[in-house]
């Protein structure tokens, strides 16, 4: 079964040009479609013509430069943003670790972030009751639960983030550049849940962290341009994309 | 996306609806000496420079009730609205580190912050409600039809953020926008006068401002023990009601790129 599908899917981002852009922008937009010319068309290409599939139970990984395309595709599966065509399809409950700490707030306390975030990661008030004590002793900012968190160290920070994320359990879980937080020690518990994420679920992992990629990955998307440019075993696609640089 | 699946959504993240409410809440007055305080000094405030400049000095009598009062009991709903439209139409920007990086209905940015603008307005009622008993003002029973006036401002309130919240991604003019619009709407509702001051030839037009009503009646069933007019009462729910269904379908409609531009 695929847990996420990709058909034909397209997807650019419209750049405004500086000065008074918008006010020309919008005043273009007025105008029929067939009389813009192509000066007003401002348009960056992430993807295009893109098609893929992840079985349930696999652990992708993608690699590629700055600007390949490769949040884009994690921002698509998580319903964030949306293809100018084509189809996506997910099945199952979707956790994103995209930019840890999004949702946290610098003057609330750790407990009461713990419990923002989760909401905001879609758990259930009686779910991170439950979680609660698991979070705070993976987390071990167990000193710090009840002052604000802009009192916290940013690997403090971070760490709260990734336990909160951790115990959100979900059945596809993106991950985008997360797991260089915190000290050393943190790192390897970080990866090490990484681990035991991808023996059961479905995992769409985005790293310029080459080794983590062919530690947690079974396959590999190198991602050039908005285009596959390969797909295949960690290990191949990781040689084919450090030769090309 | 139809209505059915809108609330069957929205339902399951209701609880995040809260989450995001009682964040509001708890941040609003952080690191401020006065916190909650400044729910009530911000209409109480307004109620005493009304009751000297218009009372005192102007001498616009004040009919039935003490001047302080009369203008404490309109401020109390228009400051509820005000600070609505001030923080929801600002709501997704504000948050556009959650809009870009989480997803989750939008619209629930919005309602959050008419949820802690709420949670102001109970605050500051509450004061109302030892101002009306330390000045023996008795309401009648006419008093019950809040459970319609209040309903109507939350909802007229709310599709007025949805609309603003939606157009302030795509042009940040808004945030300089409302407060203006405000200042300009704040007399044009009966807050400083009452509704039958205005000249017939002018008050037709009053229709158009839903709050005028509202607010009016909300005066009249609370302090002047009047009954409220029924036909403008209905009108402005109506309206609220219509405001509230084009928020909500435009916000709707714009949401899939805002993550994009904002």
């Amino acid at each position: 079964m695929d847990s996420v599908l990709f058909e034909n899917v397209s997807k650019s981002y419209h750049v405004s040009k500086g000065k008074y852009g918008l006010l020309t922008d919008a005043l273009t937009n007025l105008l029929p479609k067939k009389s813009k010319s192509a000066y007003f068309e401002n348009k960056v290409n992430a993807l295009r013509n893109f098609s893929f599939s992840v079985k349930t139970g696999d652990s992708i990984g993608i690699i590629g430069r700055n600007g390949a395309g490769k949040s884009t595709i994690l921002k698509l599966i998580s319903k964030i943003t949306y293809p100018d065509s084509g189809k996506v399809t997910t099945i199952g409950r979707i956790g994103a670790f995209i930019e840890l700490g999004a949702g946290l707030h610098p003057e609330l306390t750790g407990r009461e972030n713990i419990y923002l975030y989760g909401a905001i990661l879609g758990m259930r008030k009686k779910k991170i009751d439950e979680k609660f004590d698991a979070i705070v002793s993976f987390s071990e900012i167990k000193k710090f639960l009840d002052i604000p968190i802009k009192k916290y160290s940013s690997g403090m920070y971070s760490r709260l983030g990734f336990s909160v994320v951790a115990h959100c359990d979900p059945d596809i879980l993106l991950v985008d550049e997360v797991l260089a937080v915190g000290d050393i020690s943190f790192q390897r518990k970080c990866l090490k849940k990484m681990h035991s994420f991808a023996q059961e679920k479905t995992v769409i992992f985005v790293s310029h962290n080459m080794e983590a990629i062919k530690s947690i990955c079974s396959k590999v998307i190198y991602l050039d341009n908005g285009k596959i440019k390969m797909i295949g075993s960690a290990s191949e696609a990781v040689k084919r994309y450090l030769d090309a640089q | 996306m139809n209505a059915k699946n809108w609330i069957i959504e929205f339902w399951h993240f209701r609880e995040l609806l809260v989450a995001l409410t009682l964040r509001e809440i708890k941040i609003r007055y952080k690191q401020t000496l006065l916190g909650t305080a400044w729910a009530v000094l911000q209409p109480a405030a307004l109620a005493v420079i009304f009751s000297i400049i218009f009372g005192h000095f102007l001498q616009i009598e004040s009919p039935q009730t003490p001047y302080i009062v009369f203008y404490y009991s309109a401020l109390v709903p228009w400051t509820f609205f005000s600070n609505s439209v001030t923080f929801g139409s600002l709501s997704v920007v504000n948050n556009s580190s959650l809009v870009t990086k989480v997803y989750f209905p939008r619209e629930i940015l919005p309602f959050a912050s008419i949820g802690a603008a709420f949670f102001d307005f109970i605050t500051s009622s509450l004061i109302f409600l030892m101002l009306m008993i330390f000045y023996k003002v008795n309401p009648s029973i006419n008093v019950l039809y809040l459970f319609l006036i209040i309903p109507s401002i939350f909802i007229f309130a709310a599709g007025i953020s949805l609309i603003l919240s939606t157009i302030n991604v795509m042009y940040r003019d808004i945030k300089f926008v409302v407060p203006l619009v405000l200042q300009v709407w704040l007399f044009a509702t009966p807050i400083i006068y009452t509704i039958d001051r205005i000249p017939d030839s002018i008050r037709k037009f009053y229709v158009f401002n839903p709050l005028a009503p509202l607010i009016n009646s909300f005066r009249q069933v609370t302090v002047l023990d009047k009954n409220p007019s029924i036909f403008e009462l209905q009108l402005a729910i109506l309206i609220s009601i219509m405001t509230f269904l084009f928020g909500i379908l435009f916000f709707k409609y714009k949401e899939r790129v805002f993550a994009d531009i904002i």
